[in-house]
């Protein structure tokens, strides 16, 4: 679906200027500590997913990208703006979702949402419009009187995506999102910004230290770690994939990708599931009648496209596996 | 204003008769958009009515309304005073209104009200997202400042406006009312000065913590024991005798130097010792300035320049992420 983007004043027309482009990006902290080393990259527009261990660089990426932070050396620009000379443009565009809480709990969810629009600098009128269906977006409508000190965590979650959204933002800068959700809440919050993404035509970058965890919705993901770019990439690079069977079992996982690898079948160990390399027909077979001998209990099969950090086993990309970047991924890397 | 995004709803306008319930999808805003500064006083409005529990629940005006309340109590007696004939000049002045009344109602206000414009927002940690909008560091911090300068600014200075109109509906004839205009002009003018140096050193020391305890405690002790300090220094040098408290200071010149000089020590004295250097006349709160009516002038600057410089300092170094 194509949505007619509003020509924001002092924004550069044309989309084929990159969201995010940095260059030689490098930002050091007190001499010792570097946080971002040489990062270049390119943004397109869609759904990225930044991924990186705590401490990778990714809260450092951000205040640069908000004009926030000077960079030590190189360069960044969002939407085609210079984040040193034009950092207030880029955050009248740019809509923030930190990864803490950070809402009030004594105000409603309108009158906050409100007043984060105000701040973004829509007036008073406008702004009420803009909470209400952002409130409605985040699927917040009958809620919105109640003071957030009363809400779930997964309702805290999408007040602070609907602040971000009051702005009428071209980019959302989404950090770790998922934090603190239960599985239900995961899934409902991945699903709102695949939607936003997909149908609001808004950009959006979200962080996630959980590679497995957000790829399934992105367009183009980039890992980085100790501040250097590992690995950035489209999803379509990823396409022509093998297809992979995931299991998982209640108990006894390391005994059935034992039981597996001794009838031929290609296993690696994931987190809390087994990935299983589809060779054919033989494979259900083989993975039925190793469950049924072990006699576990299964809990889940599901066929799906090739997982984006097998793509990372072929890398040299160790140190991401020694840093733990990705729970999933480290699983994946030990199972080989 | 707005362009929809979604096809549905010309699909729904398309079949008039049938009532479809259609998502009309996101709507982009093209209308104004405004840049920092009317961003800023947007953020010092909604601040100027948090001061006084605008927005907030019945509980939030409990102490504001009540400090106001006992801070026109001079006012209203005057006019009843001079109403019922009992005195025909004003009983309570304009430069220094009811001093020590005065002190005690703003001491509670600023310990209760300045947490409430920035403890708030640290506690609950909402400033990395007023940082990531289109305002600057330094934007925040003056729109605090200038919110609640305003609001102190009516704490004072509507008593004082209060006494002025309750006394020339007293006084009779054109020059009377003159004369109480003029007398006026500099008392609103002190409220001012009062409110301009008090709204910062109160905003820095609430902003120590996002814990409203320690930040109404901070202001609160701060206040009390430079008040406090002054009043009883101030007192001790007062007393000369050769067998009094004051007994160490040993010549009668140092003890008048320090008895001027405590009142160096809190910012409502320094307030009231600049009043009168400036040429105030009415009795004080306890500062007499005396021959160093420049250093209280000093002073008074000092403070403002060091609790701004704290004030702008402290959300120079709040996190965003």
């Amino acid at each position: 679906m194509t949505v007619n983007q509003p020509s924001q004043a002092g924004l550069p027309a044309g989309t084929d200027v990159p969201v995010i482009a940095t260059t030689a990006l490098t930002r050091r902290f007190g001499g010792s500590i570097t946080a971002l080393d040489e990062l270049t990259m390119a943004v397109g527009p869609g759904i990225t997913g930044l991924v990186g261990a705590n401490g990778a660089g990714k809260s450092t990426l951000i205040k640069i990208l908000l004009g926030l932070l000077p960079p030590t050396r190189g360069r960044a620009a969002v939407l085609g703006l210079d984040t040193i000379a034009q950092g207030e443009q880029i955050r009248g565009a740019t809509g923030y979702m930190p990864e803490h809480d950070c809402l009030p709990p004594d105000v409603n969810a309108t009158e906050f949402v409100t007043h984060m629009a105000r701040m973004s600098g829509i007036p008073p009128t406008a702004a009420k419009e803009r909470a209400a269906e952002s409130l409605r977006h985040v699927g917040l409508y009958e809620e919105r009187y109640r003071q957030i000190g009363t809400y779930s965590t997964g309702m805290k979650q999408r007040v602070k995506l609907a602040q971000a959204l009051a702005g009428d933002p071209r980019l959302l800068l989404l950090d770790e999102p998922t934090n603190g959700l239960d599985p239900a809440g995961r899934t409902a919050m991945l699903d709102l910004i695949s939607r936003i993404g997909n149908e609001f035509g808004i950009s959006v970058v979200l962080s996630s230290h959980l590679l497995g965890e957000i790829e399934q919705i992105c367009d183009q993901l980039i890992v980085i770690d100790a501040g250097r770019l590992l690995r950035s990439a489209t999803m379509s690079a990823f396409t022509q994939a093998s297809q992979v069977l995931a299991v998982e079992v209640d108990e006894g996982g390391d005994l059935l990708a034992a039981e597996l690898a001794a009838r031929g079948v290609s296993v690696f160990r994931a987190e809390r599931e087994l990935l299983v390399l589809i060779a054919g027909e033989a494979t259900f077979d083989a993975v039925r009648d190793a469950v049924a001998a072990l006699e576990l209990p299964l809990i889940r099969m599901e066929q799906r496209r090739h997982r984006v950090e097998e793509l990372f086993r072929a890398d040299s990309a160790l140190a991401v596996a020694e840093a733990g970047t990705a729970a999933g991924m480290t699983g994946a890397l030990d199972g080989h | 204003m707005a362009t929809d995004s979604a096809a549905g709803e010309s699909a729904g306008a398309l079949t008039p008769g049938i009532g479809v319930i259609h998502d009309i999808g996101y709507q982009t805003y093209d209308g104004a958009r405004f840049g920092r500064r009317t961003i800023a006083l947007a953020l010092c409005t909604q601040s100027l009515r948090s001061a006084f529990g605008i927005g907030r629940g019945a509980k939030a005006k409990i102490i504001p309304v009540f400090a106001f309340v006992i801070m026109c109590a001079p006012a209203v007696i005057n006019a009843v005073i001079m109403a019922l004939g009992r005195s025909h000049s004003r009983v309570v002045s304009y430069d220094a209104y009811v001093g020590s009344l005065r002190v005690l109602v703003l001491v509670v206000f600023i310990a209760s009200q300045a947490p409430e414009l920035v403890s708030r927002d640290l506690r609950s940690r909402v400033l990395p997202l007023y940082f990531a909008r289109p305002i600057r560091r330094i934007d925040y911090p003056l729109a605090k400042y200038a919110a609640f300068a305003i609001a102190l600014l009516a704490m004072i200075d509507i008593p004082v406006l209060l006494l002025y109109f309750g006394t020339i509906m007293q006084v009779h004839g054109g020059a009377a009312i003159w004369a109480q205009t003029r007398g006026v002009v500099p008392g609103v003018l002190v409220g001012l000065m009062w409110a301009v140096v008090l709204a910062p050193i109160g905003l820095a020391l609430a902003s120590v913590s996002g814990r409203r305890a320690f930040s109404t405690g901070s202001v609160a002790i701060f206040m009390f024991m430079t008040w406090t300090l002054t009043l009883v220094l101030t007192r001790i040098a007062a007393s000369t005798g050769p067998h009094g408290a004051g007994a160490h200071l040993s010549s009668p010149a140092q003890v008048s130097a320090a008895s001027h000089l405590f009142g160096l020590i809190s910012p409502f004295t320094v307030l009231d010792g600049v009043r009168q250097w400036l040429g105030g006349t009415s009795p004080g709160v306890v500062a007499d300035p005396g021959r160093y009516g420049v250093a209280y002038g000093v002073m008074l600057l000092a403070f403002l320049a060091v609790s701004l410089a704290a004030l702008i300092r402290r959300y120079a170094s709040v996190s965003v992420s």
